[in-house]
């Protein structure tokens, strides 16, 4: 408590103008009315519209202003609090040491009414619910003002960055031709048919015929004779269309390949990787390499036959895109990608390392349910004597080995700092993690886990999307908290 | 009054440290806010109920019975049952905050990791004199850690004392 200045006239208020702004943006967003003010004007009488119209207006105008009277800020002496919410009372405290830099943003509306937007990236910015943190608009005097606070904070409390040596960026990858058109012919894909099929029903209406009915297609064939021909060279039909379709399958990815990864070209900077690739569009990316998070190392059961890998690194998404996934190499060796994780600060885990394995019982479980209710469908038609049986029959038996196969193939082990997570049998992917980039750890257990006696723990990540990645399912309690004393134990290296 | 095995992660807190109970006026505020939401759905089946099945000659009351049989037993039984799950202890460089009934969630935040920090108040926790306190950090998965029912005075005080922190690691 000691700590809280109790001075109000500090507190800052948004500026006025902000209601222009609302204003002026309610005008277009009144369009989402219409939905409601048509029918009240088709069923009961088009002289309520306006009345209507006007009064969602000024109630929408009335919450804005509202919200602008309970908003307001203040800069304390190292930190920046903010107050809002109109039935939920927020108060939000962002400490200086955590702002990296400060954004201040100009649409011409705002130009115009000479307020700005400033935004505070601290890094926590991903959930825009509840993590962004915004000021919407404060006069620009203000603006610049806080800018210059923080930036005079940041630059007497960190350390003066010692000066980055003009050094030409080191090549870390290249992606051969030979290996580019071998990666395509990995990604052999099938959606170029359903294109087709797409396009062909929606010509449909133009073509005198329609091409998807079986009827056309058989009278078209008694019509040409196909139908001998067919029935005389039944196999060599057959050969010929599965020729076919692993002919598109095979071009489809070799072509999406060539157009996203030609010449790509992966080179280490000062302080950032820089990512260059593709044919259209040419996309030239950098990764500052403070920012990266964890590294996963993806391949498949044919892929990892001979030994080919991708590397993605995570990191916090510094721009709006949402996209924290960077593809530092799309298809190389092992060897190749070691070389890659080493600025990165990270290594693959070697050999002689214990893999453990998770709880199979709890892993299995879901997908075992699962699949016992849909055997049970399927001998229960099959026993009605209809035909589904048997082929519900036999998915089910599929999804039960495959349930057991992906619940084998979750396992995780940790060597020295360094956490490794592995999962999922066609899409194998290997998550190398850094304790110390661990925010927050959960150890969660839900009835069936509990049933089980056992708990999953649940790594705060940075940039992970995909939940999946950074958690271990069905540990023995014990263990969990064990592990998680030793991650969070682990302090950050710079900040 | 629970049977211990099923208390894994509590057994396991007392390990570390004991976990503190939230302000135990906490309760009524989960129960006024499920009334909050409950009763208007209640009033709405009961509507339909009068309007509708009975005058369609449905079996009239039922549904309103098991609709108000429903809420009351939810307001009555699941506040005390997650009041009782909730606690927390204030480490010296770390917070942790363990919550649930059904699905149990027991996490630590190092006071190192936090970005920023809210107090939060709705309505009928104003009225309680309760806030709760948000810790975010960096990221998008598992970034928010919400520790509810806190008397105001003492989220004021964590919130300082983790401030405090966040100072103090940055030489």
């Amino acid at each position: 408590m000691s700590g809280e200045p109790t001075d109000q006239e500090d507190w800052r208020a948004l500026s006025p103008r902000t209601l222009w702004l609302e204003a002026l943006r309610a005008g277009p967003q009144s369009v989402r009315l219409l939905p409601v003010l048509l029918p009240i004007g088709l069923a009961v009488d088009w002289a309520y519209v306006a009345p209507a119209l006007l009064a969602a207006l000024l109630l929408a105008f009335g919450y804005s202003w509202l919200a602008w009277r309970r908003f307001r800020w203040r800069v304390a002496h190292n930190a920046i609090i903010i107050e809002s919410g109109i039935f939920e009372k927020q108060h939000r405290t962002i400490p200086f040491d955590r702002i990296h830099d400060i954004s201040v943003e100009q649409s011409p509306v705002a130009r115009a009414l000479e307020i700005a937007r400033v935004g505070f990236e601290t890094g926590a910015a991903a959930d825009p619910r509840t993590g962004e943190v915004k000021l919407n608009s404060v006069s620009v005097s203000d603006a610049e003002e806080l800018r210059r606070t923080i930036r005079l904070w940041r630059e007497h409390a960190l350390p003066q960055e010692t000066e980055v040596s003009a050094v030409d960026d080191k090549s870390l990858f290249r992606l051969s031709t030979r290996d580019l058109l071998l990666a395509g012919f990995f990604n052999f894909s099938l959606i170029a048919l359903g294109l087709a099929y797409l396009a062909v029903q929606w010509l449909d209406d133009l073509l005198p015929m329609d091409l998807l009915d079986p009827d056309t297609i058989v009278s078209f064939a008694r019509q040409s004779g196909l139908e001998l021909w067919l029935d005389a060279n039944r196999w060599l039909f057959a050969i010929g269309l599965a020729a076919a379709l692993l002919l598109v399958g095979f071009a489809t990815g070799i072509i999406r390949t060539v157009l996203r990864n030609w010449d790509f070209r992966l080179s280490l900077g000062p302080r950032a990787l820089r990512r260059v690739r593709g044919l259209t569009p040419r996309t030239d990316i950098a990764v500052p390499l403070a920012r990266i998070q964890s590294a996963i190392v993806v391949t498949g059961p044919i892929r990892s036959m001979w030994g080919w890998h991708a590397l993605y690194a995570r990191s916090l998404a510094s721009e709006s895109t949402g996209a924290f996934d960077h593809q530092l190499v799309p298809f190389a060796r092992l060897e190749a990608i070691d070389k890659v994780l080493e600025p990165l600060d990270v290594s693959r885990p070697g050999n002689a390392i214990e893999w453990q394995v998770p709880d199979l019982r709890v892993q299995a479980m879901p997908g075992a349910i699962a699949g016992l209710l849909l055997g049970l469908t399927g001998l229960g038609l099959a026993m009605l004597d209809r035909w589904e049986g048997p082929t519900v029959l036999i998915v089910s038996g599929l999804s039960l080995i495959y349930t057991a196969i992906l619940a084998g193939c979750h396992r995780w082990a940790v060597a020295g700092t360094t956490l490794y997570i592995r999962r999922g049998w066609w899409e194998r992917r290997l998550t190398i993690l850094p304790f110390d980039k661990v925010q927050s750890a959960d150890v969660c257990q839900g009835p069936l886990l509990r049933s089980l006696g056992c708990v999953r723990l649940d790594l705060g990540v940075p940039g992970v999307t995909a939940a999946a990645s950074s958690t271990i399912d069905a540990l023995p309690p014990e263990t969990a908290v064990e592990l998680r004393r030793r991650i969070l134990g682990v302090q950050p290296r710079n900040r | 009054m629970r049977p211990p095995e099923e208390d894994i992660i509590s057994e396991l807190a007392s390990e570390e440290t004991n976990l503190l109970p939230v302000d135990p006026s906490y309760e009524s505020v989960m129960r006024v806010v499920l009334l909050l939401v409950g009763m208007p759905l209640a009033v709405g089946i009961s509507a339909v109920d009068y309007f509708w099945v009975a005058a369609a000659g449905g079996p009239a009351w039922l549904l309103t019975l098991v609709a108000w049989g429903a809420v009351a037993a939810i307001a009555v039984l699941a506040p005390s049952r997650r009041y009782a799950r909730i606690g927390y202890s204030l480490g010296h460089d770390e917070l942790r905050v363990a919550r649930g009934y059904l699905f149990r969630v027991d996490t630590i935040v190092p006071f190192v990791r936090v970005q920023h920090i809210d107090l939060r108040q709705g309505p009928v926790e104003r009225a309680f004199g309760l806030s709760g306190l948000v810790l975010h950090t960096s990221g998008s998965h598992n970034s928010t850690v919400t520790l509810p029912g806190l008397p105001s005075a003492t989220a004021v005080a964590m919130r300082e004392m983790i401030r405090k922190h966040i100072q103090s690691d940055f030489a």
